[in-house]
């Protein structure tokens, strides 16, 4: 009979048992790698002949391969260079008017439909942009064109030095507060204070971080067609793309999936060799961080400098896609339920918020079977193999999978989100990863040797050091989710569109106004996600009878 | 049935002036049960499409209507990104398919289509037809069709060039967008009226026009939407039926396309019927009415192309003001399939030399 205290007998608390650890988070890998696996080889498979000879021996991809890594390994080099000096300067200024606007606009940046940005960008950036007009007035020797390599670079860069500058900023707010006071007492300024602080904070996380960039860059596809110039300009997944929808060469398409896979699975098993778990987030114990003595007088007002030019330079673009979507979505009646755009809201939440979760879930789970040295490069495989493989090749393995239980729409729409959260694991990964590995070694053990295992140990001891990041994680699941286009038009979608088929199919059918009303609302509704994710997870006000925010061992044992 | 009740409460609620939120929420629930429950009692018609005709503007919705009312069943639309995937999907999921009938595949993908043996002969009185060529394939039914054309704005550009080798010699500081024929339908639209007009001579003749190219855009829209409304180049590939929008719904005169008097390459938008269906009589059937005033109606201003039939004086008024072409210029799509990837690698060649 169950002993109705068994709770209080830690080495039967819920979920203790290594199985309740291990066994999900490596079911769901697996599950992964053997999607991935039938995806490439149902490719194969229904392919006449294979012949991986013609790959070096045509001009033409070895230029496709080149330009897709150096085209890649440009945009990673000048987003983290503008990164570094940014995450310095908002770590050095902790307080200033729109910091927490900034922050979100950062965040969000990565989830932002392609279309309606790379539309932002030309607006200010392009051949008629109002800066180049501005510039071209002013100094007119200076001859900027926006296609070719620079656009792709200066897109790539828009979408993700913020991702590296948010990243890095909580890196370097993750600091121990005896580290940073220490620093301060000492008087550490300048190039010492990056020696001994900051760059030791980068560190860890620089190389995973540098990697999902890269691995973006190189999987970047109508972003390097549209701003590129000409078909010069071409990724991998473009000729990918080819290869699968326009000459149904499956054999061929498969092949250039394993390029893809192996430069870009190469990197990552790069990645993982050097070692150490990327610390992403971690939380922060002080509301008042100890003052830097780098923060004042000059330097003060060059980070200004440096943080109003990066502001702007993420502003600009959306000021024009706002200045283009705020006539149409103005004149729209925006809470009466018959509009498209209100459906299509209603759809897309209905997919991308269980999509989050369930990402969040997931990642949970592996991040949890990783701790098991033995399924850790499963896990960790895993974790990254979603955003190798392109999508396509993934949505056509799965569908091989999945086809003969296809038929009802509701079963479609679930494929979606399952598709999406999967898509969205190597995001939540590198954000959840890091502040589960910062329970440090002898917190572990003195847990260990307390029993506060299982359920009470995620309960007590990670939940509060995971409570932010997974907001974060969570938005960016569903965030990802609802901007996605490319699985949902693959499986079809049934009944009413989701916003970015509404914004596809509003542009397929001229309203050009209309789309750009729901282009901007789209990225409206991200902003009040990630704000909302930010909002509910904030430290709480002083509550004198509260629970104390960060529980340790030590806490629990009096309690 | 639990749907329809649900279905009641929610109507009840918004006279009943419930909490915006608890409605949402309940819409919510609405929308799962809806694409859950599955069971009518009319056969089911499934439509392959892709999303510029399923949309609500587009001519689907209309046309869903006019089929209902005459055939006592349902008619579903899947809605697949393009006429590829249309033909990726059929692939895929072979005679086992849930598709009815195809809808959206055109003179560049029809031949894939053909070869896939999926498609069964549709048997349908073909004399209705307007089309600028003869039209007589067993398989494949037309609904549309549109010229390929340069859509210029006359605002940046008042003197358009009036033929492919006046815009192939114009000064390089006239800028074109067009499209790539690897992964759009205008885009390899371009290349066979190239390949049509100038025979081997193509690859250099797409040297020289290279030097205009502002960018090759994955698809059309991205190149319309980003760029030519951003007013980054005067002229973009488009359809020689663009402006009709322009007038008919923007009401402005500024976007015109350019006659080239070499004549304009034809896209041809087709249906078919899939071989493995249950309902064929059904399906033939809706081939037949896409063939009439009530099907053809919604596609000019819906679908912004020509209808497959003559309209008479239901064609709108801004269909007569458009261009009219000299001549059209059209492969046999059997010869498209045939050297698609050698004219392909040809103007790849050039393009990247």
């Amino acid at each position: 009979m169950q002993n109705p205290l068994s709770f209080c007998n830690a080495h039967r608390a819920p979920l203790s048992h290594p199985g309740w650890q291990l066994a999900p988070g490596l079911l769901i890998a697996l599950a992964i790698i053997t999607l991935t696996a039938t995806g490439v080889g149902a490719l194969m498979w229904q392919a006449p002949a294979l012949n991986p000879a013609e790959l070096w021996h045509s001009r033409y991809l070895r230029n496709v391969v080149s330009f897709t890594v150096w085209q890649a390994l440009l945009s990673v080099l000048i987003s983290t260079l503008l990164a570094i000096p940014v995450a310095r300067a908002l770590a050095r200024q902790p307080r200033f008017p729109g910091r927490g606007l900034l922050l979100r606009l950062m965040e969000l940046s990565l989830v932002m439909p392609t279309i309606v940005v790379v539309s932002g960008l030309v607006n200010v950036y392009g051949r008629q942009g109002w800066l180049t007009g501005v510039v071209s007035d002013v100094i007119p020797a200076l001859t900027w064109n926006l296609y070719g390599l620079n656009g792709i670079v200066l897109a790539h860069v828009f979408f993700n030095a913020p991702l590296i500058a948010r990243i890095l900023l909580q890196a370097l707010e993750a600091i121990p507060q005896s580290q940073k006071r220490l620093a301060s007492q000492m008087g550490l300024r300048g190039f010492m204070l990056w020696r001994v602080l900051d760059w030791p904070a980068m560190k860890p996380v620089l190389p995973g971080l540098l990697a999902l960039v890269f691995t973006l860059c190189f999987t970047s596809f109508a972003i390097v067609m549209t701003l590129g110039g000409g078909p010069g300009a071409t990724t991998l997944e473009v000729a990918i793309y080819q290869a699968l929808r326009f000459e149904f060469d499956f054999g061929h398409a498969a092949l250039l999936a394993l390029v893809q896979l192996s430069i870009c699975g190469g990197l990552w098993w790069l990645v993982m060799r050097l070692g150490e778990p990327t610390k992403v987030l971690s939380e922060r114990r002080f509301s008042q961080p100890p003052p830097r003595r780098d923060n004042r007088g000059r330097a003060r007002f060059c980070d200004a400098a440096l943080i109003l030019v990066f502001a702007v330079f993420l502003l600009l673009p959306l000021l024009a896609i706002v200045a283009r979507g705020y006539p149409g979505l103005a004149t729209l009646p925006m809470l009466d339920p018959q509009t498209p755009l209100f459906q299509a809201t209603v759809k897309s939440l209905a997919i991308a918020v269980p999509a989050g979760l369930l990402a969040v879930v997931a990642t949970m789970a592996i991040v949890a079977a990783g701790q098991f040295p033995k399924a850790k490069m499963v896990t960790h495989s895993a974790g990254y193999l979603p955003l190798i493989v392109p999508p396509l090749v993934l949505g056509t393995g799965l569908f091989l999978l999945f086809r003969p239980s296809l038929g009802a729409a509701g079963q479609g729409m679930l494929l979606v989100a399952l598709i999406n959260a999967m898509m969205a694991l190597p995001f939540i990964l590198q954000l959840v990863r890091g502040p589960l590995a910062s329970l440090d070694q002898p917190s572990r053990q003195q847990a260990d040797q307390l029993g506060i295992l299982g359920w009470y140990r995620w309960r007590w001891l990670h939940w509060p050091r995971l409570k932010r990041p997974l907001a974060l994680a969570l938005a960016y699941g569903v965030g990802l989710s609802l901007g996605d286009f490319g699985v949902i038009a693959l499986f079809g979608s049934p009944g009413a569109p989701t916003l970015p088929v509404l914004l596809y199919q509003q542009l397929g059918s001229y309203q050009l106004v209309a789309a750009a009303a729901t282009g901007l609302w789209l990225i409206l509704l991200l902003l009040m996600i990630f704000s909302l994710a930010h909002v509910l997870t904030r430290a709480a006000r002083f509550r004198p009878f509260a629970r104390p925010k960060n529980v340790s061992v030590m806490d629990i044992r009096h309690a | 049935m639990t749907y329809s009740l649900l279905q009641r409460i929610v109507q009840n609620s918004q006279t009943a002036l419930l909490p915006a939120k608890t409605r949402t929420v309940l819409g919510l629930f609405i929308l799962i049960f809806t694409s859950l429950s599955s069971a009518t009692e009319n056969p089911e018609l499934t439509v392959y499409t892709h999303p510029s005709f399923a949309a609500e503007w587009g001519p689907g919705p209309a046309v869903k209507t006019a089929f209902e009312q005459r055939c006592d069943c349902q008619l579903n639309y899947v809605v697949l990104d393009s006429g590829g995937d249309i033909l990726q999907r059929l692939r895929l999921e072979g005679a086992s398919s849930s598709a009815d009938l195809v809808l959206g595949l055109d003179t560049g993908t029809m031949e894939l289509a053909r070869s896939t043996g999926l498609l069964a002969p549709h048997n349908v009185n073909l004399d209705a037809l307007d089309l600028p060529i003869l039209w007589q394939d067993p398989l494949f039914v037309p609904y549309d069709w549109g010229h390929f054309a340069f859509v210029y704005d006359t605002e940046q550009l008042p003197n358009p060039p009036k033929s492919l080798a006046e815009l192939i010699a114009a000064p390089d500081d006239l800028k074109i967008i067009i499209q790539d024929p690897r992964t759009s339908t205008p885009g390899l639209g371009l290349l066979l009226w190239m390949r049509h007009v100038y025979g081997d001579d193509a690859g250099a003749k797409w040297e020289q026009l290279q030097k205009k190219i502002l960018t090759t855009t994955k698809s059309w829209s991205d190149g319309y939407f980003s760029l030519f409304m951003n007013g980054e180049a005067p002229m973009i590939l488009s359809y020689s039926t663009s402006p009709a929008y322009h007038m008919a719904i923007d009401k402005t005169e500024r976007y015109q396309a350019a006659a080239f008097s070499e004549g304009h390459y034809l896209q041809v938008e087709v249906a078919a019927v899939v071989a493995s269906s249950p309902h064929q009589a059904l399906a033939r059937e809706f081939l037949g009415f896409m063939l009439s005033v009530d099907f053809q109606r919604h596609i000019p201003l819906k679908n912004v192309m020509y209808p497959a039939i003559d309209l008479g004086a239901e064609l709108p008024d801004v269909f007569n003001r458009l261009i009219q072409p000299s001549r059209t210029l059209f492969f046999d799509p059997a010869e498209v399939a045939q050297h698609r990837r050698e004219w392909v690698d040809e103007w790849l060649e050039a393009m990247t030399r």
